[in-house]
């Protein structure tokens, strides 16, 4: 206690905010979760866990457990696939491609800064089955047989939207990576070259175990993000076509507009806590294989 | 240690007084001055929120010459029309909404949605009610109580029906529809043809919906009493043959590609296009839809389209749709008196016809008194087909807030997700949610 330069008390300030606007809603939010509050009724009831046996019970068209399903689905998938594309980007753009290795950086950062409104707008015009970009380019070099009705088929609307995400996001995990990269100190690598050892098996040895505290950053941040996702499936698919894929917080939003709050809150509530858990638990795995 | 936790807790209450002091600090509350009327002499500024569409370019035309005359100036606020009514029914909840506020009328939508006998003013006592088409009236009436004035089309901007190209019917030998069978075989011999049958926008996620409720006068003739008895519960959307007809005949026309191939990517702000350009044969669209086409492409004239009704479960009747976008005083307002002037002015009979004859639009207006514009082929249309009884989305309570989700699942039917039989017991289900919310009788256990 003694050791401490400043007072705890100079936090106070800070801290009373925090509780007023993150704590204290949170908690308000576990209350609502058990009430029938809707845009209808002044009244707020408790309702005990009859929010919780809707989300939890398969019903027609309303089948939440989907919604946590394609959340689930998505999230995994794009941590995958940003991790590796990012990571052998950020391999490439630190020891492979030397010239103009900037530009490439900067190039492959940019659909990090266009806004997510935007990307989904322009994407939503390229994947359209008739008049985009991709399909048009497909045809006009003989592999029509490859074009899909990316957003609007059933089978493809998921893949087509994980797609978009990574590309977008494949940037901003990447410049975290090469800073990583760049921290492993040259001689590893020229001891490693001395011993005779491969590329692959300096990657393995060296790179990996020494990126671990890199990943384990990047892949809590797929995770919270994947988990959260909305935007983007709000603007390219709105959870459709049907309802194939809406995610848990598409759902949220349709309920809270739907005027249904109490629904909304049980839903934000319970991925509230799977992402404390999810979070809490990926990190103490990764902290746990870096150490070793 | 003590020293610490005290200053610690000193600072916490210093920092929540002053929360509490600015809010306190904020001068006069809206509630204090609810009801009450203005200032003589002061400026008034009336605020009206509408949904996009809803309001017309002759409509602030006449607010601009209601300021001139009051001094009133009338302030629009339009919303985006997915979020409107999220943010009306928001805005309604915090006690915030305009003096005028927008809503679209029905009995459920004034009960459910927008709780008219608390949030808006009785208008019964107003001089236009008399002049007010009677169905229109009933769909802003509760109780027997008129809270709402409905200044709209309800036929030529509400009527939605098929409205076909003739030359391509002429061309290939087609006439108008008076069965499904019918219609469906016109669909395949124009697709087999190389014409794309019926331009569908699936994609904006209300469109399609039309084809289902928009035959509720067809599911009436059929089963005579159902509109009441679904209102009393004692039958449910699944338990209906016809209903389940209607839609496995719409998946049909879906599978067998009339829609096109894109009909999943298809907009409706596309439809005039597509059909001003022949590239599709058929759209569902308004009576108007022609004029709009022929201001909008002066090459294809407004002759060269006429109209049928929805063909599904051999409909043959026009879907009398007398709900439509309509004005409300919030009962909250602080300037009920001047908002109830601004809704006379509107409804006064030269504004109306003003409005009438600015509004592409328009060809009639609900209120007696005034000089319509229908063309021939409207005519036309209105004298062959009966406009019997009402659209389902009218006269069934709890369908028409579902709309977007019945849409929803009904892109999940098209896409095999969904049975049609699934479709209906979803709108049950939902029907029996929103039911219990606004306590009904009859969904009580």
């Amino acid at each position: 206690m003694k050791s401490r330069v400043y007072p705890f008390y100079f936090a106070s300030g800070a801290l009373l905010l925090y509780l007023l606007f993150s704590v204290l809603p949170s908690l308000m939010g576990f209350y609502y979760a058990f009430t029938d509050w809707n845009s209808y009724s002044s009244e707020v009831n408790f309702v005990g866990l009859q929010n919780f046996r809707l989300i939890f019970a398969s019903g027609v068209g309303q089948n939440y457990m989907h919604f946590v399903r394609n959340t689930i689905i998505f999230t995994v998938a794009t941590i995958l696939l940003k991790t590796v594309f990012a990571l052998a980007l950020a391999v490439l753009l630190t020891s492979g491609i030397h010239r103009l290795a900037y530009v490439h950086r900067v190039v492959m950062y940019l659909p990090a800064v266009l806004p997510m409104l935007v990307v989904s707008l322009v994407f939503k015009s390229i994947l359209n089955p008739a008049s985009g970009l991709l399909n048009e380019f497909l045809r006009s070099i003989g592999l029509g047989f490859m074009a899909q009705r990316w957003l609007v088929d059933v089978t493809w609307a998921m893949p087509s939207v994980i797609g978009v995400d990574t590309w977008r996001g494949v940037g901003y995990i990447m410049v975290i990576m090469i800073a990583g990269l760049q921290a492993i100190p040259k001689e590893y690598y020229e001891a490693a070259a001395i011993d005779g050892a491969s590329a692959f098996s300096s990657f393995r040895r060296i790179t990996l175990p020494l990126m671990m505290p890199v990943l384990t950053v990047t892949t809590v941040l797929n995770l919270l993000y994947g988990l959260r996702v909305f935007d983007i499936v709000f603007v390219l698919t709105n959870g459709g076509p049907g309802r194939a894929t809406d995610t848990v917080y598409t759902a949220i939003f349709d309920e809270f507009s739907k005027g249904r709050y109490g629904v909304a809150t049980t839903l934000s509530t319970l991925l509230f806590l799977i992402m404390i858990s999810l979070g809490y638990f990926v990190i103490r795995m990764m902290h746990r294989e870096s150490e070793e | 240690m003590m020293k610490k936790l005290a200053i610690t807790i000193g600072l916490l209450v210093i920092g929540a007084l002053l929360l509490v002091g600015c809010v306190a600090a904020q001068p006069g509350a809206p509630a204090a001055d609810t009801g009450a009327p203005s200032a003589p002499g002061a400026k008034v500024t009336l605020t009206y929120m509408a949904s996009q569409g809803w309001i017309k370019e002759a409509e602030l035309e006449l607010a601009k010459r209601f300021e001139e005359q009051t001094g009133i100036h009338v302030d629009y606020q339009i919303i985006p029309a997915d979020q409107y009514f999220s943010v009306l029914r928001t805005k309604l909840n915090s006690g915030e909404a305009t003096d005028i506020f927008g809503g679209q009328s029905g009995k459920t939508d004034l009960q459910v949605q927008y709780d008219v006998e608390k949030n808006a003013v009785d208008l019964s006592d107003q001089e236009w009610v008399s002049r007010h088409d009677p169905l229109s009236l009933e769909m802003v009436s509760l109780n027997g109580k008129v809270y709402g004035i409905e200044i709209w089309d309800t036929i030529a901007s509400n009527y939605f029906i098929v409205v076909y190209n003739k030359n391509i019917f002429e061309e290939h030998g087609l006439s108008v529809p008076e069965s499904y069978a019918e219609f469906r075989d016109i669909c395949l011999t124009l697709k087999d043809a190389g014409v794309n049958p019926i331009y569908e926008p699936i994609s904006d996620g209300w469109h399609h919906v039309l084809w289902f409720p928009m035959v509720g006068p067809r599911f009436e003739e059929l089963n005579p009493g159902l509109a009441e008895r679904l209102n009393k519960n004692e039958v449910k959307f699944a338990e209906v043959p016809v209903m389940l007809e209607a839609l496995t005949q719409l998946k049909e026309l879906y599978d067998l590609g009339c829609f096109g191939d894109n009909a999943l990517s298809d907009a409706f702000s596309d439809a005039n296009a597509k059909l001003a350009s022949g590239e599709y044969a058929m759209a569902v669209t308004t009576l108007t839809a022609p004029v709009s086409i022929e201001r909008d492409y002066p090459d294809t004239p407004a002759q060269t389209f006429g109209f049928f009704p929805m063909p599904l479960v051999d409909n043959r009747l026009a879907p009398a749709h007398p709900a439509g976008p309509s004005k409300f005083i919030y009962s909250g307002s602080p300037h009920i008196e001047e908002a109830k002037q601004y809704l006379a002015f509107l409804a006064a009979p030269e504004n109306l016809q003003y409005l009438l004859d600015n509004t592409t639009e328009f060809a009639d207006l609900n209120f007696s008194g005034l000089k319509a514009k229908w063309t021939p082929e409207q005519q036309e249309f209105l004298d062959a087909y009966e406009a019997k009884s009402i659209v389902y989305q009218d006269v069934v309570n709890y369908l028409n807030p579902q709309w977007m989700d019945i849409g929803k699942d009904m892109v999940a039917m098209f896409t095999g997700a969904m049975t049609p039989e699934d479709v209906l017991k979803s709108i049950d289900q939902r029907r029996a949610d929103m039911a219990n919310i606004a306590k009904d009788p009859a969904w009580a256990e």
